[in-house]
């Protein structure tokens, strides 16, 4: 088993130590930085597999999130050491919706989304519709994820598409709801174009987005 | 225009409150006992949906005493209901604080919510509220933090009250200052005379609600002990690293809470016919089931079966999708009390698991009541009843009982028709 697949093997575990200390020998080593970082792309595909199968829950996105930030940390400033620069597989925009300011699913979904190779803008917490408009001017971004925990989340959710509309922009992004209370329904009712209720479930959609968008 | 079951609900209230009553009680307390009623007891809704219909606002909610009666009345009289969960004022989590005086049984339950005037006080950083931190018309909102660091947990599991009375509170509660100072002792005689305020405000609201028909039971508190360290301690995704990275250190902590939580519920005697434990659950859909096992059941389990044992009846909410870890439910003696689920992928599915042996309530998903059609809701419901009816023991509810302002007046009149249309046996 090469080191690269020991580190895939590690990070599937949730072994945190052994992972970290794996991507510091690869380091040392001289491998490929992007090679490595490939690894946490294939590792987070693997992990949302997981999670859509039943075997992984939150607890272990969390602490796998944790390791793959980890190996970013040692991995990054090696290269920009090269000169090197990931590509991104799209731009995602990303905020809690007004009215709610928990932020536990949307920072799950921040982590996996950049372990899978997305440029993530985030927004915060309790982000109007109206800064979501201003930032989808600003970043012209590919996918635009609306998260929220409370109930009141589907009314803003649903404002938030209406602007987003209102200001022509409706065309240029696709949009996902992501939280615990959406479902079809609140698709529909808000008008997005996806909806996720855990992180692994939003990242697959958001890459299937993406191939589609490049398809065509 | 034609009468719905809910208009000929409403009038049976406005003629025989008393009657009514009795029907509630009875009905509620027979699905409680796991047997059949005469008629599926009906769970009842409130939150932004009750501010927008009533016209009040968050702020109103959670500080303005003499704007809640108007506005609750005017709701349970327009949505009635078999069982309602009132926060009036307005109350979030606050289990820390009974913790904090476990050993004060006469006061210790009293402030195990927290509530907007409270909050002024202590200036707690767990929660925001309208008016202060966020805006009047915004829900009051549970944020929990970051309290404790992960070395701290030999001292916590030392003494857990004396820690989070003398370490937590003054990191997380900038309005008290030093344990011990002036300024800590007047704060907590202010927390006094304003629980003192509000529960008589409470207490009048109650009976007020009682003599129009609405059936309420004595309720106790208690929780689960890795949801105290992830709400209040560590922040859940904390707790959920520390039960892999200091997983010793998090399983003693958390049965060293075990007895102080069970302070706190046997603080209120149980008093028949039924004095329910209400514990809400917040980590338990995100852990795998090796940590559910290791980390929090088996204190979870310990707490459920003492009070059980003592003669109260639960009355546990199981958030998010509680599937995964169903099975573990049937450990508890029958009849242990009652099972909420909010949103189970398959609810029917958990309903033939537990018939029999758990009150099963929930069953609506939140969403189809805010976004649905009235048709769409009658027919679920409809269906939903054939499969749960015949065995009793089941509450209709939605998953959670707050629903989204926008949600049509006439689409909260479709589950109560539905309820009293499907739901006689």
């Amino acid at each position: 088993m090469s080191m690269l697949d020991e580190l895939l093997r590690a990070v599937l575990d949730l072994s945190e130590g052994k992972a970290l200390e794996l991507t510091k020998k690869l380091v040392e080593s001289g491998e490929d930085p992007l090679k490595i970082l490939d690894c946490v792309r294939a590792a987070a595909d693997e992990i949302g597999k997981k999670f859509e199968k039943g075997e992984y829950f939150v607890a272990d996105l969390v602490m796998a999130g944790e390791i793959l930030k980890g190996i970013s940390e040692i991995v990054t400033p090696k290269l920009r050491e090269a000169g090197k620069k990931r590509k991104a597989v799209g731009k995602l925009l990303i905020g809690t919706v007004e009215g709610d300011i928990h932020d536990i699913g949307k920072n799950i979904v921040i982590t996996m989304a950049e372990a899978s190779g997305f440029e993530v803008v985030d927004l915060g917490v309790d982000v109007p519709p109206e800064k979501f408009v201003e930032a989808i001017k600003q970043h012209n971004p590919d996918i635009v994820g609306l998260s929220g925990l409370l109930t009141l989340a589907i009314d803003s959710m649903k404002k938030t598409v209406d602007a987003i509309k209102a200001a022509g922009l409706r065309d240029k992004v696709k949009i996902i709801i992501g939280g615990g209370r959406v479902d079809e329904y609140v698709k529909e009712y808000t008008g997005a174009d996806a909806w996720a209720s855990d992180a692994a479930t939003g990242i697959r959609i958001m890459i299937k987005l993406m191939e589609e968008k490049r398809g065509g | 225009m034609t009468k719905e079951p809910i208009d000929l609900w409403i009038e049976r209230h406005e003629k025989d409150p008393e009657a009514e009553l009795k029907e509630k009680t009875e009905r509620f307390l027979r699905a409680a006992q796991l047997k059949v009623p005469d008629r599926v007891p009906v769970a009842g809704v409130g939150g932004d949906f009750l501010c927008r219909y009533t016209g009040i606002t968050w702020y109103d909610m959670s500080y303005n005493l003499e704007k809640i009666p108007g506005a609750v009345l005017k709701f349970v009289h327009d949505f009635p209901s078999d069982w309602s969960i009132i926060f009036a004022p307005m109350l979030l989590e606050g289990f820390v604080f009974a913790l904090a005086f476990a050993d004060y049984p006469d006061f210790s339950n009293t402030i195990r919510f927290l509530c907007g005037p409270v909050h002024d006080i202590l200036k707690d950083k767990w929660s925001q509220w309208p008016g202060r931190e966020i805006k009047e018309d915004m829900h009051p909102q549970f944020r929990g933090g970051e309290f404790m660091k992960p070395e701290e947990y030999g001292k916590f599991i030392e003494d857990p009250v004396e820690f989070i009375h003398d370490t937590i509170l003054p990191r997380a509660c900038p309005g008290l200052g030093e344990p011990g100072s002036s300024r800590w002792n007047a704060a907590w005689i202010r927390v006094g005379m304003t629980m003192q305020k509000i529960g008589a405000f409470q207490a009048q609201l109650f009976g007020e609600l009682i003599k129009r028909g609405n059936a309420a039971f004595p309720i106790t508190n208690a929780y689960t002990p890795a949801d105290v360290i992830g709400d209040f301690l560590r922040y859940p995704t904390g707790a959920m690293l520390d039960m892999r990275r200091t997983p010793r250190d998090f399983k003693a902590a958390c049965d060293a809470l075990v007895e102080h939580i069970l302070k706190v519920a046997t603080a209120v005697p149980p008093a028949p016919p039924a004095t329910f434990f209400f514990i809400p659950l917040h980590l338990n859909e995100m852990l795998p089931p090796k940590l559910y096992g290791e980390f929090y059941w088996p204190q979870l389990k310990k707490i459920i079966e003492v009070l059980v044992s003592k003669g109260y009846k639960g009355f546990v909410f199981f958030e998010g999708d509680h599937s995964p870890h169903v099975d573990t439910i049937l450990e508890l003696p029958k009849g242990w009390g009652i099972a909420w689920f909010e949103r189970p992928r398959d609810f029917v599915a958990v309903w033939e698991k537990l018939k029999g042996h758990t009150t099963v309530m929930g069953g609506v998903p939140v969403s189809l009541i805010a976004s649905g059609t009235p048709k769409q809701i009658d027919e679920y419901i409809k269906n939903l009843m054939v499969k749960i009816k015949p065995e009793g023991g089941f509450v209709l509810s939605p998953g959670v009982n707050e629903l989204p302002a926008d949600t049509p007046v006439a689409n909260v009149r479709a589950y109560i028709n539905a309820a009293l249309k499907y739901g006689a046996y």
